[in-house]
């Protein structure tokens, strides 16, 4: 194979995801027969509204511990803090403020059981999480569902279901609609931007730049890279691992918060069930792996999903004459696109521990390459020659 | 052999309990700040005869846009906070007047009477309960799958598949 050859291929192996969500985004503008300023507007509105929560997912990710699907707790625990502000009449930002601070020490408790039982469960975080998620969900049902309103004294009675405990199914968000959004927004030519959610999104932005420079930062790049190695270097390696949820959930926490203020109503039973997998779709979409992530990779994941996702159901119904189509259409991307993220991801790993166990034969590796240039191979994973046996498993093979 | 955990230095105390604090009192500046009142700004005869409803006014309550009564009207702001002020403009008499209230911390609604604060009668709101309606079980379940926050999967929701019988 030519090295042209090969850099190109090498080249969309990493990028396929983009490519793929680049090209069907792009091929259904047209039929969706929508104005550009329309979807940008949209755009620039999502952007506000989601980027929280996708930028919640990157610790983790410097942690090695893949996506943190269990940044639906975070969520749950934001709703409960929301379900605060709606019961005490706390309204504006300041209702926003109010829930963040209800929900912060119940998400830094959640926090610190899933990153406890990460911590047994290392190499399957991301199942484990998703799983976690599912449990947590059960228990965040009976405490809204019988807690609420019969232990949980609650004052406001219109959101108390008519049987006397339990929060009804959908609340309205009325008192803290669009506050952040609403503080100033700003008008650039036809668009109208919500200013404080986007400098509230810049800020967490800075620091998660500052934090990967400190020595907590530097500790979870290192436990990221190698846990064993870390381990050998001093690095407190469960503990970093467990701040790292705790901090994931703590901002899932909030940036369900954000979210749920933009759209002004909370379904209290299933608001959190997708949290994790639009966040998740959305940093695959912008060109992360479940082993890197960057800045950059969130906004352009939830640029390029959301504009998938205002186009397909209009592009669904004038191509087919049904917005169902679109519907589906754009369920079937969204899960779609963590599938092939993780089965590009299995691969590289198995491809990567063939090329590493190639080289230390001294043989020609599985792509061709000589053993000496397996380095790269090795450096890549950061961890591909650390006993993965030949199923790949050992540490690469996640959820 | 088991590590014994070290007790913590009076610095990180101290600093644990400033933070302890900070956070009640954050929570409890946004609580006071935040919290939502319902004033009901009243334009109707006392029933006693007392005083009578003011034939034409314009009522703005803090900066909210202010609004015309006549008599009998009724109508309500939604205010946060506990301290507010109210500018009446009496067409009639062409009598303009301010005044600053506070509502109880407890009470979602209360019922101002502007007639009455004009006649300088105490007190001039009282508490006013009602249940509203925030929350319906009429929309039962908001759209949670995969971009349901489209203002399609909002606003017109897809049509439900067809039955194939």
């Amino acid at each position: 194979m030519s090295p042209k050859k090969k850099s190109l291929s090498t080249w969309f192996s990493e990028y396929a995801v983009v490519v793929i969500f680049l090209a069907i985004t792009v091929a259904a503008i047209g039929p969706s027969k929508l104005s550009l300023n329309y979807i940008i507007q949209e755009v620039i509105t999502r952007l506000g509204r989601n980027s929280f929560l996708v930028i919640a997912l990157l610790l983790p990710i410097y942690a090695g511990m893949g996506i943190n699907f269990a940044m639906t707790l975070g969520a749950m625990a934001g709703q409960i803090g929301l379900i605060f502000a709606v019961d005490w009449s706390v309204a504006g930002w300041q209702g926003l403020v109010f829930a963040f601070l209800v929900g912060l020490p119940i998400s830094i408790l959640l926090g610190w059981v899933s990153g406890s039982v990460m911590n047994r469960a290392k190499g399957r975080e991301m199942v484990t999480g998703y799983i976690l998620a599912f449990f947590i969900n059960g228990i965040y049902q009976f405490f809204v569902l019988y807690l609420m309103g019969s232990v949980i004294p609650m004052r406001n009675p219109a959101i108390i279901l008519s049987r006397g405990y339990g929060i009804r199914n959908t609340l309205n968000l009325e008192s803290v609609r669009q506050s952040l959004d609403n503080i100033l927004k700003v008008r650039l030519g036809p668009f109208s931007i919500p200013l404080v959610t986007f400098i509230v999104i810049a800020l967490l932005c800075v620091f998660i730049v500052w934090f990967r420079k400190t020595k907590l930062g530097q500790d979870m790049r290192a436990v990221g890279q190698d846990m064993a190695v870390a381990d050998a270097a001093g690095i407190p390696v469960e503990k970093t691992r467990i701040v790292a949820i705790i901090i994931s959930t703590v901002l899932a926490c909030a940036g369900q918060i954000i979210f749920l203020q933009n759209m002004g109503n909370l379904a209290t039973y299933n608001a959190h069930d997708q949290t994790s997998f639009f966040a998740a779709a959305a940093i695959l979409v912008g060109g992360a792996s479940v082993t890197h992530a960057a800045i950059p990779n969130v906004f352009i994941g939830v640029v390029l999903l959301h504009a998938m996702f205002i186009v397909s159901p209009l592009a669904g119904q004038n191509l087919f004459g049904s917005a169902m189509i679109g519907e589906y259409f754009r369920q079937f991307i969204g899960y779609g696109v963590i599938a092939i993220s993780l089965v590009l991801y299995a691969w590289k790993t198995r491809k990567a521990a063939d090329n590493a166990r190639s080289g230390l034969r001294g043989g020609v590796s599985a792509n061709g390459s000589l053993g000496a240039n397996n380095k790269t191979a090795l450096d890549a994973t950061g961890k591909a020659s650390e006993g993965e046996d030949s199923e790949g498993k050992a540490k690469g093979g996640r959820a | 052999m088991k590590k014994t955990k070290k007790p913590m230095s009076a610095r990180s105390l101290i600093a644990r309990s400033i933070l302890l604090v900070l956070y009640i009192a954050v929570m409890l500046i946004m609580v006071f700040s935040g919290r939502q009142h319902t004033i009901l700004i009243d334009n109707k005869d006392a029933p006693d005869g007392s005083y009578t409803a003011i034939d034409g006014m314009e009522v703005q309550i803090d900066n909210l846009e202010a609004l015309e009564y006549y008599p009998g009207d009724r109508d309500k702001a939604v205010v946060q906070g506990q301290r507010h002020k109210i500018k009446v403009n009496m067409f009639m008499e062409g009598r303009e007047f301010e005044a600053s209230f506070r509502i109880p911390f407890g009470q979602d609604m209360i019922l101002l009477s502007v007639p009455k604060l004009a006649a300088g009668l105490e007190p001039y709101f009282e508490p006013f309960t009602v249940l509203e309606s925030i929350a319906s079980d009429a929309v039962e379940e908001a759209p949670s799958s995969f971009g349901a926050d489209s203002p399609i999967g909002l606003e017109e929701s897809p049509p439900a598949p067809e039955l194939i019988q």
